[in-house]
């Protein structure tokens, strides 16, 4: 297997290879156990880098992520204790009820209080796993990570973890890493927020993993709202065992590429998962998300529901894979993505993707790309309203059924404001509810 | 007008046009649907356009509120003295001319608070008044949500979003009768409202009755006739007027149907 190894050799593996022999003695056990370390990196110098030639990478900017100087991670150790973290960044309000963690730069923030149930650092739950090849970004993080949140819920809690990445970050790659495994009957609200905006390209390169227990429920929120020189990609991997329920509000509107690669196993006889996501590009942002979700035990459930608009030069695309094994009779599917295409150079790609392998399933998708629907921009104009608003609100409405998915009013009101943030259209009408 | 007139029309009133079409034609998809309509609508007159389906009445409605999609052949069309087909929908709209939709669409995400207000900003902009604010907003609009009988949670939802079509069409009365229009085109209405609700729907309708008012009722039963009382009533088919009167024509078609009057037509 050599030549193919040799052929899959690219100079940006070849940097990062040199970048983890120069730093690999230096990073902490704690984090990452060094054998995992090693496997991931065995992996990717077998994977290869992605390439754009890829189907499953097609859309995502791999030029950002390459255009990083350095892939070492900006910080090896828990940051020395400043007074207040927002003398680096302004930090968003707290969330009333929820524990706050701190990430800078991937590691822990000493200075910030820590939750006090059931966090604690990496345990080797998720050692020797391998990511997929189109989750492989994923194995940067295991090579890199410098700190590691594990956070393991009994009973009802809810927790918001923030990822800075600051200014002296840049150039640098900020490597969070999120471990949450829910006890059975246990419930977790759930915010992760990723921020920052240094000068040069930055990678931040987070890993996710999700283990819900029997009968327990995770509400997971994600906002991405990263500044335009980040590289951001995003790695997630669920379990979810008998009448679990994981809920995932996704909001990406940072970063100059951002890339998502997700896989959720419903395992569980009843199992229920929730996908609703907004992807907000302009200028020339790509945001590309690839979800997989395979339901491998009877009456489980997916709901994914998918809303992109991409202004001016931006390319949104999101790849929705449902697979019902044969193990999965009585399971229920629904996908409804859509895109809004606003800009002459701006591109959507929806490519929905339903796989059936059993009988007796309720299973639905739909897809559509393209700009405001007539009908609705004529009612509007036919009330008086002007083309510019009446364009702005139809803009709005259509991030409407996710936005109003997101039941936190704190979370709902930062996911608005960012997405309005991108649409300068609506943030000057003040559609904001 | 330049269509048949049945000796049972009465005579127009002295009051200046309110809107004047003269010889319309109009076609869609490269056929003509409208083939020479001739209409005039006096200050605080009631007119009902009947006709079997497909005869062009919706079409009629749509192109004088400006719905893009339509092909306007020749004839033309003034609104208050100016030509209607050179406004925009919107400049339409502002200038006093409203559409009641048949089918009033749904958008989640924008709530009727919102819609409403706008609207009402925009015409009192065009008419140079001030802006109302929120609260002068909410108090106008409390008053006909009373009148159209409609829950006043429904300014915080989105425009039409799970609504039945009964509370569609009051949706669209209410909005009406914020706006004040000076002429509203109401396409078919009554479709699909049980008795009650056309009852408050047609209330609705006789509350904006006025003498510097006009309204263009466009249906395919006399049943709403019943409740809003037209002056005129015109029957369109195959593109054109050809018949007009007064009430007692809707009860005539009530009883005889339009292959009749369809019939004239061909011949």
């Amino acid at each position: 297997m050599a030549t193919s190894t040799a052929t899959l050799r690219s100079a940006t593996l070849d940097r990062i290879l040199q970048d983890y022999a120069a730093i690999a003695a230096r990073l902490p056990d704690a984090a990452v156990p060094r054998a995992q370390r090693a496997h991931a990196l065995a992996a990717l110098s077998r994977l290869g880098w992605p390439r754009a030639s890829d189907e499953q990478w097609r859309y995502t900017n791999l030029r950002a992520f390459e255009a990083v100087a350095a892939f070492r991670p900006a910080a090896l150790a828990p940051a020395a204790p400043a007074p207040d973290v927002s003398d680096a960044l302004e930090l968003p309000p707290p969330l009333p009820g929820f524990q706050r963690l701190v990430y800078l730069d991937g590691v822990r923030h000493s200075a910030v209080a820590t939750a006090g149930n059931g966090t604690g650092s990496a345990d080797s739950a998720s050692a020797g796993k391998d990511w997929p090849a189109e989750q492989r970004l994923g194995l940067l993080c295991d090579m890199f990570a410098s700190d590691s949140a594990a956070l393991r819920i009994r009973g009802s809690t809810a927790i918001e973890l923030l990822f800075l990445t600051s200014a002296a970050a840049a150039g640098a790659g900020c490597y969070p890493r999120l471990q949450v495994t829910l006890d059975p009957d246990s419930e977790l609200n759930l915010v992760e927020r990723h921020l920052g905006a240094p000068a040069a390209p930055t990678l931040v390169c987070a890993n996710v993993r999700v283990e819900v227990g029997r009968g327990a429920r995770l509400m997971h929120y994600r906002l991405q709202q990263c500044g335009p020189q980040i590289a951001f990609a995003d790695t997630l991997a669920a379990q979810l065992d008998e009448q679990a329920s994981y809920s995932v509000r996704q909001v990406t509107i940072g970063a100059g590429s951002a890339r998502t690669s997700a896989q959720v196993r419903l395992t569980g006889r009843g199992a229920a998962f929730s996908w609703q996501a907004i992807a907000v590009g302009r200028g020339q942002q790509a945001h590309d998300t690839a979800l997989k979700v395979e339901h491998l035990a009877a009456d489980t459930r997916t709901e994914e529901v998918f809303r992109g608009i991409a202004d001016e030069r931006a390319r949104v695309a999101f790849s929705g894979h449902i697979h019902i094994g044969a193990s999965a009779p009585g399971s229920d599917a629904r996908q409804s993505l859509r895109g809004l295409i606003e800009g002459a150079g701006a591109e959507i790609d929806l490519r929905p993707r339903l796989e059936i392998n059993t009988d007796e399933v309720k299973a639905q998708h739909g897809a559509t790309t393209g700009a405001l629907d007539e009908n609705l921009m004529f009612y509007l104009l036919a009330r008086g309203i002007d083309r510019t608003t009446a364009r702005a609100l139809l803009k709005w409405a259509f991030l409407g059924d996710v936005l109003r998915a997101i039941e936190l009013p704190q979370v709902r009101r930062a996911a608005e404001h960012g997405a309005a943030g991108q649409l300068p259209d609506v943030m000057a009408i003040g559609a904001l509810t | 007008m330049s269509s048949a007139v049945d000796t049972a029309a009465p005579s127009p009133s002295s009051a200046a046009p309110l809107l004047e079409i003269r010889d319309l034609r109009v076609k869609v998809a490269g056929q003509e649907v409208l083939r020479g309509v001739s209409l005039t609508v006096r200050a605080g007159e009631v007119h009902a356009i009947m006709g079997p389906n497909g005869s062009g009445k919706s079409t009629l409605a749509h192109v004088l509120a400006g719905r893009p999609g339509y092909d306007i052949v020749s004839g033309s069309t003034s609104f208050q003295g100016r030509d209607l087909f050179a406004l925009a929908p919107e400049q339409r709209a502002r200038a006093g001319l409203f559409l009641g939709f048949q089918y009033p669409v749904e958008i989640p995400g924008v709530n009727n608070a919102y819609l409403l207000k706008a609207a009402v900003n925009a015409a009192r902009r065009e008419r140079g008044l001030a802006e109302l604010d929120a609260f002068e907003f909410l108090a106008l609009v409390r008053t006909k949500i009373k009148l159209m009988q409609i829950d006043e949670s429904f300014l915080s939802r989105g425009v039409n979003e799970g609504f039945s079509g009964g509370e569609k069409k009051r949706n669209e009365i209410l909005q009406m009768l914020v706006l004040e229009p000076k002429l509203a085109l109401l396409d078919e209405t009554d479709s699909g409202l049980d008795i009650d609700a056309l009852k408050v729907v047609a209330n609705g309708v006789n509350t904006l009755r006025a003498a510097d008012r006009s309204i263009v009722l466009v249906t395919h039963y006399q049943r709403m006739l019943d409740y809003v009382v037209p002056d005129f009533v015109h029957v369109l088919a195959r593109g054109r007027i050809a018949r007009s009167g007064d009430r007692t024509l809707a009860l005539e078609l009530e009883k005889r149907g339009y292959d009749w009057i369809s019939d004239q037509v061909a011949a």
